[in-house]
């Protein structure tokens, strides 16, 4: 356990934010989200945790003929007092991998508020716009958000068989730790949950860039949804069922297993098939 | 990680029960009667977030207001002829998909276990759970007995209707005990305490069922009322069995004739064999017993 960090630098904060994005939720949402806050923050990486403790490391996953290993990075974006911490999300041992988050960010950076990115898969067609829905760890912490355009009403509790999502669970564990936090969830059309979804990570990043008051111009998300708009458009224009699916959808029409099926291989065929 | 007791009892070297799910929650069941029926007090609980991920979120408007996590709790009762102490969990900890407790968790959360037992004076640790075995569901469930020494098998082995894992035909002196009944035994002989596991018998043929096997938690609780000396009502575990033996009958029912001809035969042997059934016949028990659990609950009123 005690060789799992690896210190590469030692980056200098009287007070900072932590973004946390995990890989692999749907529309790829917080890896987008993470890599796009690292890559125009000029974030440096600083800390990596040693998956050994936290992954099932029994061989390697294969994705699009690309080898996948468990990677959990921290960078560090000093001149916006933002941490940025882009995982894979553990396998096992999760409160202990939480815990050596929290270590880093706390004592490491004094971070003091904590925002998890989050998709959550949505039965609602693409054409209605995305929204943030908050979970916060706090009453206060709502109400220090209450200027943002965050769907903050929710109630709900975890279904039998269901379990909560990681981002509840790492929001727990920080409020343990007396750490304000908010888990910020897009909710991402079932359809497009394995492609890239621009119009939540730009809903997200729109967020991130008032409350930080960072000045991104977020444009290429605009002519990557309208290149999304147009890819699905066609796709109804050759497949009149697809076309009649994602009308019902819209009439708020629930669609048969089948349909669902069928709707999530067709667009993601198509789309997968015309990367430009 | 660690222990929150909330209350400081004054036992006289209680003996400690532990238990868990497994199969058929033949142990959970009769501790979990014997605990009520004794009417144990709460006295703590092993903080559950080091083992288990959370089984419920509940939020309110917004705010988080709390996660559930898988119980682990702590229950003792002051007794005349002997205090008791009980750990009761929810699940047992895993590292990865498998449900039954292994690796460094499992190790800690026995140790957990058996700090506190130390703490309380106990010299004595019992787990419970279940025996797989090649007997017939309308014969009376008995009760495997493992211990961690020879002068405590003799007491045990006293009982009615107990056996030993060595004088079950087929079985050689070896055996094993998997999760944390098997853990925690170990683990209880290795720190010094006297321990003994339970086993409730349930035919191999129900081993995979998603419902319980109260009968076999009736001949544990029977050993364990008359090892601690206590009076106990057995009729909610008879009503239970009760429910539970129409499912079984209807689930028995569409057995193919061959299978359910050989299962039979055990009724009529004292000592039933492992032969009866054949592996090509556990395959198919396994491959279907869904499905006859689905068409059962459909015939069945009680399900």
């Amino acid at each position: 356990m005690t060789n799992s960090l690896k210190y590469q630098w030692k980056p200098e904060f009287a007070y900072s934010s932590l973004v946390v994005g995990w890989s692999g939720d749907a529309g790829n949402l917080g890896d987008a989200v993470a890599n796009y806050l690292i890559n125009n923050l000029s974030g440096r990486a600083f800390y990596e945790i040693d998956p050994a403790d936290y992954f099932q490391l029994g061989g390697v996953t294969i994705e699009n003929d690309m080898v996948q290993f468990p990677e959990s990075k921290f960078y560090a974006c000093p001149q916006h007092n933002l941490v940025i911490f882009k995982s894979t999300p553990p396998s096992y041992e999760y409160y202990q991998f939480f815990n050596h988050v929290l270590d880093i960010a706390e004592h490491r950076c004094n971070v003091k508020h904590i925002y998890t990115i989050g998709s959550m898969v949505s039965l609602n067609p693409h054409t209605v716009p995305r929204q943030i829905l908050g979970t916060f760890s706090t009453v206060e912490a709502k109400i220090d958000l209450t200027s943002y355009d965050i769907d903050s009403s929710i109630s709900y509790e975890t279904t039998p068989g269901q379990k909560p999502a990681l981002n509840s669970f790492f929001l727990w564990s920080s409020r343990k730790r007396n750490l304000v936090g908010v888990d910020l969830w897009v909710p991402v059309p079932f359809y497009l949950m394995s492609l890239p979804d621009p119009k939540s990570q730009k809903i997200i990043l729109e967020f991130f860039d008032r409350r930080f008051q960072i000045g991104f111009d977020l444009r290429e998300f605009d002519e990557e949804i309208i290149k999304q708009n147009r890819m699905i458009n066609e796709v109804r224009n050759i497949y009149p069922d697809i076309d009649d699916c994602l009308e019902r959808l819209e009439n708020n029409i629930t669609l048969s297993e089948d349909e669902n099926m069928k709707l999530i291989k067709m667009i993601e065929e198509y789309i997968k098939g015309k990367p430009d | 990680m660690g222990v929150i007791l909330t209350k400081k009892p004054n036992l006289e070297k209680p003996d400690l029960i532990a238990c868990w799910p497994g199969i058929g929650n033949i142990g959970i069941i009769a501790v979990n009667t014997l605990r009520g029926q004794v009417d144990a007090n709460e006295l703590g609980e092993i903080e559950s977030w080091d083992f288990f991920y959370p089984k419920k979120a509940i939020v309110t408007s917004g705010v988080l207001e709390d996660l559930d996590f898988p119980f682990n709790k702590f229950y003792y009762k002051v007794l005349q002829k002997k205090d008791l102490l009980f750990f009761v969990g929810e699940e047992q900890p895993t590292e990865g998909e498998r449900v039954y407790a292994e690796g460094r968790k499992a190790y800690r959360m026995a140790n957990l276990v058996l700090d506190v037992a130390e703490q309380f004076g106990c010299r004595r640790v019992y787990t419970s759970g279940a025996a797989v075995s090649f007997t017939h569901h309308e014969l009376e469930p008995r009760v495997w007995v493992v211990t961690s020494k020879e002068s405590l098998t003799r007491e045990i082995k006293a009982f009615d209707n107990t056996i030993l894992m060595s004088d079950i035909e087929g079985k050689s002196e070896r055996g094993s005990i998997t999760g944390l009944n098997g853990l925690l035994l170990g683990l209880a002989k290795k720190r010094g305490f006297d321990a003994v596991c339970l086993m409730g018998e349930i035919p191999d043929y129900l081993s995979g069922v998603p419902f319980p096997y109260p009968k076999a938690s009736k001949s544990v609780l029977e050993l364990f009322g008359k090892i601690l000396g206590i009076d106990i009502d057995y009729s909610p575990l008879d009503q239970m069995s009760n429910q539970v033996d129409e499912i079984i009958e209807g689930i028995y029912e569409k057995l193919p004739f061959e299978i359910k001809e050989k299962i039979e035969q055990r009724r009529m042997l004292s000592i039933p064999k492992k032969e009866i059934i054949t592996e090509e016949d556990e395959k198919w028990l396994k491959e279907h017993l869904d499905e006859l659990f689905k068409r059962s609950k459909g015939d069945d009123k009680l399900s």
